[in-house]
């Protein structure tokens, strides 16, 4: 009993605590990887802490009932109403009734969760085979189609087979290089299974819309995974490449690679961490902190669990 | 060359190109002359893209006249409406280049640009 309360408290500290912490660390999208590490492992935490804590709260219900069972044949049989009876049932009844609750939450949650990701894995599909069969395609890149679209846009759909869609308002303001940069992204994108991430996330934020850490994380992986895919394509393109072609595609003009050399100051997260990588101390320590953290919370329902089981 | 997805979209790109109601036959031998491909792969992918909604057919003596559900245009308009709904009411996952990006954000890139051209013209 007292074990499942902890589980829960520690589950409620990482999950409305913890993005106050990580937030600061990831949010320049340095080591965009291990911050990804990091959301991702205190969500899996959070949801160890609530089914261990759900699993002792169920076994202490089991187990007190059987005692009140056992309490109420031996009145019966001895025609008496032990205080024992009554003890167990003021005590027992509170107990089954948070423990089938909380089984009932938790199932009715894990339905809804199983349904959205089913349903958005069918929806993603369904828009990869549109685009491919609608799209035209871009002769020089394999699983790459063009739609007739004047707003510049680029994307990526997972499928069999994926696609990479981009509009012809993206080819207008693109050109070559900025163009392979873009495919480098998406194909990042796709080859590592960023949208399973922003899926499974996504899906638990939709399934647990109050807890801040779902909330805030996926929409933290959603960014971090476009900082991983901007690092790989950064190094198969070149940054000027991909940040001009960012700046194209955001502003929907088109960016000679020239005109970088002079970019300077305000711009989106991206594009700042493009143009001014941190120095190696600054990133030192936010890697250290990243780490220190992510093996903190994976550890802790393991910890606690000791703890209380002592 | 994607296999039958492939062939799919080559055979949707030759229905919107044509303005008329098209035949198996037709198709077969437009195809035909730049790649060898069966009579009946034609016919199978045709009567998949009818039965997926892609092309909707009449019956006309021994042969169905093919046309399109919807154009190319309207195909492509709903991709993207369905691309750029974002966030939590688009359940499909897409991964953009460049998210919608909001007012402020947009202003921020406009005036960076505009310093960039006013350097370069310097």
């Amino acid at each position: 009993m007292s074990a499942a309360l902890l589980m829960c408290l520690s589950a409620a500290a990482v999950g409305w605590g913890l993005p106050a912490l990580l937030v600061p660390l990831t949010t320049s999208g340095m080591g965009a990887r291990l911050g990804l590490t990091a959301w991702l492992t205190a969500m899996a935490s959070v949801l160890t802490s609530l089914v261990l804590a759900l699993q002792c709260l169920v076994s202490a219900a089991l187990a007190g009932w059987s005692l009140l069972a056992e309490a109420l044949c031996r009145s019966v049989a001895g025609r008496t109403c032990s205080p024992l009876v009554y003890r167990g049932a003021i005590l027992e009844l509170p107990l089954g009734a948070a423990a089938l609750g909380g089984a009932l939450t938790a199932t009715a949650l894990a339905w809804q969760y199983g349904r959205w990701l089913r349903r958005s894995r069918h929806r993603t599909r369904v828009h990869a085979e549109a685009a491919l069969i609608t799209g035209r395609a871009l002769s020089s890149v394999g699983g790459t189609v063009v739609l007739d679209v004047a707003q510049p846009a680029a994307y990526c759909v997972p499928g069999r087979p994926p696609a990479i869609v981009l509009t012809t308002g993206a080819l207008a303001v693109l050109d070559r290089t900025q163009l392979d940069a873009v495919i480098a992204h998406e194909k990042a994108h796709l080859a590592g299974c960023h949208h399973l991430l922003v899926a499974v996330t996504r899906g638990l934020a939709t399934a647990l819309p109050p807890v801040p850490l779902f909330r805030i994380g996926a929409d933290e992986v959603a960014r971090l995974t476009e900082m991983a895919a901007d690092d790989t394509a950064a190094r198969a393109s070149g940054r000027p490449a991909l940040l001009t072609a960012l700046l194209a595609m955001g502003t929907g003009a088109a960016m000679p690679p020239a005109a970088l050399a002079a970019t300077a100051g305000n711009l989106t997260a991206r594009v700042q961490r493009l143009m001014e990588p941190p120095s190696r101390a600054v990133r030192s320590r936010t890697w250290l902190a990243l780490i220190t953290l992510t093996v903190l919370i994976a550890a802790q329902p393991a910890l606690l669990i000791r703890f209380a089981g002592a | 060359m994607r296999g039958f997805g492939d062939l799919e979209s080559v055979i949707m790109q030759m229905v919107w190109d044509h303005d008329a109601p098209v035949t198996v036959r037709d198709l077969f031998g437009a195809l035909s002359q730049d790649r060898v491909i069966a009579y009946t792969t034609v016919m199978s992918t045709m009567d998949n893209l009818h039965r997926k909604g892609w092309l909707s057919r009449v019956k006309d003596g021994k042969a169905y006249r093919y046309t399109a559900t919807a154009s190319r245009e309207e195909y492509s308009a709903r991709l993207m409406r369905e691309a750029l709904a974002g966030g939590g009411d688009a359940e499909a996952v897409l991964t953009h280049f460049v998210a919608e990006i909001g007012g402020e954000e947009s202003q921020l890139l406009r005036d960076v640009v505009q310093k960039l051209a006013r350097r370069r013209s310097e």
